[in-house]
């Protein structure tokens, strides 16, 4: 599959007077067409700049960057990509319908059928045919205009800054459905964002990036992979099972018995074998599987 | 062409309901209205001074109008976001620039439009000399190329200046380029005036926008001016406008290119 997104060495420096301040540092971004890919960073991390990088709508101070196959900079890219800004702002005198044909105007797309469905579909139907300007719409409703907009010219790669922030939570999964839907119509949509839980539930893939740099990208379930098991086992102590190894296991005791905390993918059975055999309880065997918070966390401050 | 006028509705659309320009709009009216009070102070010539105040209402609150219309055009795009849909679409950064400005000669228009109705009305009704109101039409027009000069400069500013010093600067410009000409002329021609002044205020003259030549038509401010031919020297006015303007568009967009928004 050819890349949506490639860059190489990707770099912002913003200078002032008093000192140079590189914000986003010799970026290697790769994302396939037709997937969902997550751009995850704490506050400050250079998501919106690298963003704005990629729509040109700033220059690069030095690197590379592909945006379907065609260089950063290259005018026609514009027509098939589509962009939602964070916390994003419409004339507040227009109606949905008119902020539709605003920007529709753009690329002069005038068709008005069109512009009700893209209401429709992002759950505006209500809005359609009053009067409501922009300035009467809820936080969320103008994240749906949003993403109506960004949907007026049938976008092949959409760039979604935070489209979730400050959403309530049936907000949240009816806008993760609708990215959803944008996959399966093929497209490839780029996803900023530190809701976690949200990247967790619909990214393909994904890129941490902290000060700057990209501290892990990849499959979100390569990435995730190396979770624990833990086992508690009653009625026994620890000494019991001193002649016991496990590889990259512990051996605790607790108050309720002794708890074995192994690798995902250890002998399982082998453990509950032993501790029978020894006149132990099995009490719980308790997947933890890795989150995305901890992998966050981890990369965030190991840097 | 179509992203221009887009972006130039849509700027037309937001200028027109921003209550200070309202606000702005609605004294000027008002002071339109009580004008012929003030007429009757002066009891002689109470066309002349009505008429000098009539059109120094009009120009003062139009000049007030296109600069704060313009100097937060830009800035106010930027830190609302809006910008950066825009340019995510098809749409050049000189056609943002250019849509912008349009819509701001537009929303201008409108304004005073509003404003010539009102003291057209004025003359024709309270003193039945609907010529005389007519033919103030003409010293609007030459107010509208100069408040369109105004707003180029001031969006030309907007690219690289902050907002509050751009009003100030904008406003400087303004009035050294109205009152400061006459100064400058008579400076000129003086042959007592040092030879490096002389230069420095040729230079000043030639480099500043020349808005006095747009207001020949208030009696009260130039008494004494006639002129031979008013067609050339309308067509002649309009002219360096249009030159003048385009000149600070081209400028505006050049630096609005490389400005990192
Ligand atoms: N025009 C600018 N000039 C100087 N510094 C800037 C400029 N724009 C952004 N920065 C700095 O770049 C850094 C990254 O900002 P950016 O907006 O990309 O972060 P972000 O990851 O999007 O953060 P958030 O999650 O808060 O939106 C910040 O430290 C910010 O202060
Ligand atoms: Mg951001």
């Amino acid at each position: 599959m050819a890349a949506a997104i490639e860059t190489k060495q990707l770099t912002k420096t913003y200078k002032s007077k008093s000192r140079n301040l590189t914000v986003v540092d010799k970026l290697d971004l790769h994302v396939e067409e037709g997937e969902i890919f997550g751009f995850l960073g704490p506050n400050g991390a250079g998501k919106t700049t690298t963003i704005k990088m990629l729509l040109s709508i700033i220059e690069a101070t030095s690197g590379e960057g592909y945006i379907l196959g065609k260089e950063l900079g290259d005018f026609d890219v514009h027509k098939l990509i589509s962009y939602v800004p964070e916390r994003p702002y419409y004339y507040e005198y227009m109606t949905g319908l008119e902020i539709l044909k605003f920007y529709g105007s753009l690329f002069g797309i005038s068709d008005v059928a069109h512009m009700q469905n893209l209401l429709e579909r992002v759950g505006l139907a209500d809005a359609r045919n009053t009067n409501k300007t922009i300035n009467q719409y809820s936080k969320g409703m103008q994240q749906r205009i949003g993403l109506a907009q960004a949907l007026l010219n049938d976008p092949k790669l959409l760039f979604l800054d935070e489209p979730t922030g400050g959403l309530d939570p049936i907000a949240h999964r009816e806008i993760r459905d609708l990215i959803l839907g944008f996959r399966e119509e093929g497209r490839t949509v780029f996803i900023s964002s530190h809701e976690l839980s949200e990247v967790e539930l619909i990214c393909d893939r994904v890129a941490i990036i902290n000060h700057g740099v990209i501290v892990a990208q990849g499959k979100l379930t390569d990435l995730l992979a190396g979770g624990r098991v833990e086992i508690l086992v009653g009625k026994l102590d620890r000494g019991v099972f001193s002649d016991m190894k496990i590889e990259d296991g512990n051996i605790h005791d607790t108050p309720a018995g002794v708890l074995f905390d192994v690798p995902e993918g250890s002998d399982v059975n082998a453990i509950i074998d032993g501790a029978r055999a020894k006149g132990g309880q099995v009490v719980s065997i308790v997947p933890r599987k890795k989150r995305l918070e901890d992998l966050f966390v981890e990369a965030v401050r190991n840097k | 062409m179509k992203p221009v006028i887009a972006i130039a509705k849509a700027t037309v659309g937001e200028a027109i309901r921003r209550r200070v320009l309202l606000i702005i709009l609605f004294i000027a009216v008002l002071l339109l209205l009580v004008a012929p009070l003030l007429g009757v102070l002066s009891a002689r010539q109470e066309q002349t001074v009505l008429t000098g105040f009539v059109l120094g209402i009009v120009q003062l609150s139009s000049a007030v109008i296109a600069i704060t219309l313009t100097v937060y055009m830009l800035p106010n795009e930027v830190e609302r976001r809006t910008i950066y849909t825009i340019l995510s679409k098809p749409v050049q950064r000189w056609q943002f620039l250019i849509g912008k400005y349009l819509g701001a000669v537009s929303a201008l228009a409108i304004m005073m439009g509003l404003m010539a109705v009102v003291s057209v009305l004025e003359f024709g009704v309270f003193h039945q000399d609907w010529a005389k109101g007519i033919s103030l039409l003409q010293a609007y027009g030459m107010f509208f190329v100069q408040m369109s000069l105004l707003a180029s400069v001031a969006i030309c500013l907007s690219t690289f200046v902050a907002p509050l010093v751009n009003f100030f600067l904008t406003g400087g410009i303004y009035l050294i380029g109205t009152l400061g000409y006459a100064f400058f002329d008579s400076f000129n021609k003086n042959p007592n005036s040092p030879a490096l002044g002389k230069g420095l205020a040729f230079v000043v003259s030639s480099i500043l926008p020349n808005f006095a030549s747009y207001n020949v038509q208030n009696p009260l401010i130039n008494p004494e001016t006639t002129i031979q031919n008013p067609t050339m020297y309308a067509i002649n006015a309009v002219l360096y406008g249009v030159f003048y303007i385009m000149i600070m568009l081209i400028i505006g967009m050049l630096m609005f290119d490389r400005k990192e928004v």
